[in-house]
């Protein structure tokens, strides 16, 4: 959270502090639009406080994001968000500067979003039994958007390259192509999540590239990449499975049959590269687990919905 | 002080050079970059970039005001003169505010300002020389001649 401290502005710092200190376990998101109330959302309902942000308060928040210089985040700019230290991410919305048709940078930022980071750790080990057996298999974690797909993967990520001492499972070389710096968070090229020791980031690099890239030179036992879609992923993907590296996945969609009819991904899933399906859903909360199929869609573990 | 103002004009020059460098190529956050600067050049101008940059690391203000402010300090420890100090002003109202094509082309813009204010300064420095030197013979001559 001190991270977070430090970019706020004292004005609006004033009014968060003012909050019961319970707060900071549960808060989501903290909502800075300029000349509106500052809003903020703990535990997925939002709340209004008794601030108007000024335009000040814009101008202060953009100059700490930038360290005062705008020319420093083009990149972070063009994409619309940043992270800073902590892995915690600010998304930006404002006037919009176009150049040839694409985005080249957002001018005039008046909304700033900023999604606190939590790490959960532990999250993934209930998977090891169903994922590992003398190696760890190519999974792929599907699930609709904020079902934790992310922060499940992360988890995943750690704890391959710990190793599990307890089950006997040694520590692994892990590669993370971080296209929207979201697994790691990294702040210039350094992880801001505990990830264990041997993991290699490329952050911030197009995933099909990120995959060739890490193979060529970082000889990863375990590749993770976030939200594979387009078709060149699936090809980088068949690249790497063949090169003998394991790969860790996330998809959107509600379940395997959705990922199936996916175009883009049928070569993949036709070849039968991922051996292992986790789909998650959020009906308990983000993160819950409601299947593991393998490859054949045999069901490995399903979750009992207990009725009534 | 007269061939100190070319000398530190040209070391301005270079801080400047150096600063489009670390913007260009590094996008190195201009509170980092003026601490490097600072490490490059020596005093006085060093103080400029390391008042800058130790504003800049404190917060609560302008990158325009911590600029002003270094200036102000500074300026009056060296040889430099109005039509310099009006470039550089001029030169903090755009720093940091822009995207990186267009930092580099204020920088240009300061450094050309700056090299006709070298030559200036340069073009004074002969012609006083020239004059400083011909008084001296003058004075030598008068001497001998009130000695005869």
């Amino acid at each position: 959270m001190q991270a977070i401290w430090d970019i706020l502005p004292k004005t609006i710092a004033a009014i968060l502090r003012q909050q019961p200190p319970s707060w900071h376990e549960h808060v989501e998101e903290i909502r800075i639009r300029v000349l509106r109330p500052l809003e903020i959302i703990v535990k997925g309902t939002a709340q209004f406080l008794p601030y108007e942000v000024t335009r000040e308060d814009g101008m202060h928040l953009l100059n700490k994001l930038s360290q005062y210089s705008i020319y420093a985040i083009e990149e972070e700019l063009k994409r619309g968000f940043i992270t800073i230290q902590g892995g915690h991410r600010v998304g930006l919305a404002g006037k919009v500067v176009t150049e040839g048709g694409s985005v080249k940078a957002i001018h005039h930022v008046t909304s700033f979003n900023i999604r606190i980071a939590k790490q959960k750790i532990g999250i993934a080990e209930p998977l090891v039994p169903y994922v590992y057996d003398g190696r760890w298999h190519n999974t792929m974690i599907i699930g609709s958007p904020q079902t934790g797909k992310t922060t499940l993967l992360r988890d995943a990520a750690r704890m391959i390259s710990t190793g599990i001492l307890a089950r006997h499972i040694p520590s692994q070389k892990v590669g993370i192509v971080d296209e929207r710096s979201e697994i790691a968070g990294c702040v210039k090229g350094i992880p801001q999540f505990q990830l264990g020791n041997r993991v290699d980031v490329l952050d911030a690099c197009p995933k099909a590239e990120g995959m060739m890239m890490m193979i060529r030179s970082m000889s990863p036992d375990v590749l993770i990449v976030d939200e594979i879609g387009r078709s060149e992923d699936g090809a980088a993907i068949l690249e790497a499975v063949n090169a003998g590296v394991c790969i860790w996945t996330t998809v959107h969609g509600r379940n395997r049959k959705d990922v199936l009819q996916r175009p883009t991904l049928r070569p993949i899933m036709e070849q039968g590269v991922f051996e292992r399906f986790v789909e998650l859903t959020n009906e308990r909360g983000p993160g819950t687990v409601r299947c593991i199929t393998d490859a054949s869609g045999a069901v490995l573990y399903e979750r009992t919905v207990k009725s009534g | 002080m007269l061939h100190e103002r070319p000398r530190q004009l040209r070391q301005l020059k270079a801080a400047l050079q150096a600063l489009e460098a670390e913007i260009m190529y590094a996008h190195t956050p201009l509170s980092e970059a003026a601490l490097h600067i600072s490490k490059q050049i020596t005093l006085p101008l060093s103080k400029l970039f390391e008042q800058f940059a130790a504003k800049l690391q404190v917060g609560e203000t302008s990158v325009q005001q911590a600029w002003e402010e270094s200036l102000q300090e500074v300026w009056g420890t060296t040889a430099l003169k109005q039509g310099e100090l009006e470039i550089m002003r001029q030169f903090g109202e755009t720093l940091g505010q822009y995207d990186r094509h267009t930092q580099q082309k204020q920088i240009a813009l300061a450094l050309v300002h700056l090299e006709r204010e070298e030559a200036d300064a340069l073009e004074r420095q002969a012609r006083y020389e020239k004059m400083a030197k011909s008084l001296g013979v003058l004075a030598g001559l008068l001497l001998v001649i009130l000695l005869i």
